[in-house]
């Protein structure tokens, strides 16, 4: 159980970075800023 | 080895004439293509005060004016000649069945080729025999819709010359440098059909087996560049390049054929040529699965079906993204266009599009999970698929939704404007971006339980990899549910974007936890085989519905592509000016469509028929790759 945690723990983290790196260049390569509700 | 010497030096020379005949059209265009150099120099040898230039619509560039204006029509014998029926409903229908079987024809070879290629480098002989078995089965039914799609391809031309001759004149001319091209390609396409049909069974091994996967790959070469012309014509009249703004033709060609909306259409009706061919083959497998009385027919087409119904599958994913690029452009060209298309009097065509698309992929979603049936082992994913189908009906409804209803006054006033207070939400391309994406997620999700449905990985890894596959999905469908709300607040200019990375988390679903799964399933351990022919029946009348989908779909995006340039013949060129240049009520279109559906259908029946008869004389040596009661053929998937 304890294993599962943290290979879980280790998915989530990779996940999270993976899909915020697609987000962030996929609109970067349009010429859009991906936060820009968040820098307002 | 003597003997078979004289047979490889024919079939290179089959394939080296092929080769030729793909490159005829070429060498034989080249006096044409430089139509554009050579014409202004015969003006200018006839003196320079002759030469007229003009300024390329599209291109902006200039050129020598080498063809005749658009011509101005009026409504009347001369232009518009006509039987006691609109001449528009003719040819829309005779440019439907046309369109239907072309399709057919193009995309079922490509298929052979993907079979064919497959039973070559399968090792198990048995399964590559059923591989080589199967691709034969396919190409032998293409061929009788061929020849219906040459008569077909008649009766347009007929249908044009009698009925639109002014403007068939018209665009004639303007793509006569390549029409001995087109004629020339469809005698290739034929030879080389014919010769890779017949040479089947001469050269089925070995070296000469690879010579014959070549002529497949001519082939379909060939019927790709067909197609390619064919689209430069439809791309000429919606966006127009290559003339001035009278329509002269100023002398090149490749401006007329490179117009601004040719690619995103090459690209698209390729993938969807497959995905209809894909349905079609599949609802013939599974026409001939219920009307199998064999347990040996029952698990053959079964297979088949299975094939058929993956390799359209596979083209049916990257379709709407196809379709979005195409729509893109559309916007890019003409932003009026556009919105004629998608928020203006086509838009409601639109919402039945979604609905469209929405059941191909229920209906795709639906065969998969039935199909877990003929699999020992695949019980264990049974509880789960309640979730999928929630997530699929969330996605699917949030897709359909309308941004605004037809309303009486009444009703308007009682729900107090356009949009519904709650579901007006959704009505817009935020949301419905996400909707798509759920469905597309999920089918992906599907597929990959189906493909490890009876296997347990045995990699060292597994436990690790299944946690990871799983929270890799839930993250996608978080990311892409998050990208749909984050669209609402932020300005429009900043939201169109966000499309981009919603389509990049599904296709990375798609080809990251493929190409996962597939590594842990290497070497994995069977559960039990694959109980071919061992399956609903509601399957495969899925697999009829998935078809019939297909098919109308394909009908309602072509009117919908064609009604855009609304009253013109050639958008902003050409004007239509028959009594039949207005816009057809949703209704009358449906029915028309509905009624070119049908038609399709109880003909392509037809075809199967004839199919089936060649099929009762076949020699027995035909089936002998098809072992047993029930076929298993392991890792087939």
């Amino acid at each position: 159980m304890g294993q599962a945690i943290v290979y879980g723990v280790i998915s989530l983290i990779i996940c999270v970075v993976y899909f915020t790196l697609v987000d962030h260049y996929m609109m970067d390569m349009q010429g859009l800023d991906y936060w820009y509700l968040f820098r307002k | 080895m003597g003997l078979t010497t004289p047979k490889k030096v024919f079939s290179i020379m089959a394939l080296c004439a092929m080769v030729s005949l793909l490159l005829l059209p070429v060498v034989m265009s080249l006096p044409s293509l430089a139509i554009g150099a050579d014409a202004p120099d015969a003006v200018k040898k006839e003196g320079e005060a002759k030469v007229e230039k003009g300024r390329d619509v599209y291109y902006k560039t200039e050129g020598i004016v080498v063809g005749a204006p658009a011509p101005k029509t009026t409504d009347g014998p001369k232009d518009y000649p006509r039987y006691n029926f609109e001449s528009r409903v003719l040819l829309w229908f005779a440019n439907q069945q046309h369109l239907y079987y072309g399709s057919f024809v193009l995309a079922v070879p490509i298929f052979c080729m993907i079979i064919e290629f497959m039973g070559v480098v399968t090792k198990d002989k048995a399964l590559a025999k059923r591989y080589d078995q199967l691709a034969y089965d396919f190409i032998k039914i293409s061929l009788t819709a061929y020849s219906l799609t040459a008569i077909l391809g008649g009766i347009l031309i007929f249908t044009f010359l009698t009925l639109y001759p002014a403007f068939f004149g018209y665009l004639s001319s303007i793509f006569r440098p390549v029409m001995h091209i087109y004629a020339l390609m469809f005698v290739a396409e034929s030879g080389t059909l014919y010769i890779y049909y017949y040479g089947w069974d001469k050269m089925k091994e070995g070296f000469l087996k690879w010579i014959h996967l070549s002529m497949s790959v001519v082939l379909n070469i060939i019927g790709t560049l067909l197609m390619f012309l064919a689209n430069s014509w439809i791309g000429f009249m919606m966006s127009p390049a290559g003339v001035d703004e009278q329509g002269r033709f100023l002398g090149n060609i490749w401006h007329v054929i490179h117009t601004a909306l040719w690619n995103p259409l090459n690209v698209h009706r390729i993938l969807g040529n497959m995905a209809f061919g894909g349905g079609v083959v599949a609802a013939y497998a599974a026409y001939r699965f219920l009307a199998s009385k064999t347990e040996e027919d029952r698990a053959h087409y079964d297979w088949m079906g299975y094939i058929a119904m993956a390799i359209g599958v596979a083209f049916l994913i990257p379709l709407p993204f196809a379709g979005y690029w195409l729509m893109r452009e559309v916007y890019a060209y003409r932003q009026q266009m556009g919105i004629t298309l998608m928020g203006g009097l086509l838009a409601w065509l639109f919402i039945i599009q979604a609905t469209m698309i929405g059941i191909l992929f229920l209906s795709s979603n639906y065969y998969l999970w039935q199909a877990l049936g003929r699999m020992r082992g695949a019980e264990k994913y049974q509880r789960y698929i309640k979730y999928l189908v929630f997530l699929l009906v969330c996605g699917f409804l949030v897709f359909i939704t309308p941004h605004t209803i037809v309303m009486s006054p009444a009703e308007l006033k009682a729900m107090g404007g356009q949009q519904h207070p709650v579901l007006g939400n959704y009505g817009v391309m935020s949301a419905k971006n996400g909707g798509i994406n759920v469905i597309i997620t999920t089918t992906v999700l599907s597929f990959i339980w189906y493909m490890r449905g009876n296997k347990v990985s045995t990699v060292s890894w597994s436990k690790f990899g299944n946690i990871f596959m799983g929270v890799f999905f839930a993250c996608a469908y978080v990311n892409i549910i998050w990208l749909a709300i984050y669209g609402y607040y932020i300005p429009a200019n900043v939201r169109v974007g966000l499309s981009v990375p919603q389509v990049a988390t599904t296709l990375s679903c798609l080809f990251f936890m493929t190409a996962l799964n597939a590594f842990m399933m290497k070497g994995a351990k069977q559960m039990g085989p694959i109980e071919w022919g061992k399956i609903s029946a509601r399957s495969q009348y899925a697999l009829i519905m998935l078809a019939t989908a297909f098919t109308w779909m394909m009908g309602l995006m072509g009117y919908i592509r064609s009604s855009v340039r609304l009253f013109w013949h050639v958008n902003e060129i050409m004007r239509d000016n028959s009594p039949w240049a207005y816009t057809h009520t949703v209704g009358f279109a449906a029915n028309m469509i509905s009624f070119n559906v049908l038609f399709f259908w109880v003909s392509i029946l037809f075809v199967f028929w004839l199919g089936s008869l060649g099929m009762k004389k076949a020699p027995v040596e035909a089936k002998a790759g098809v072992p047993g009661g029930a076929p298993q053929p392991a890792g087939s998937h």
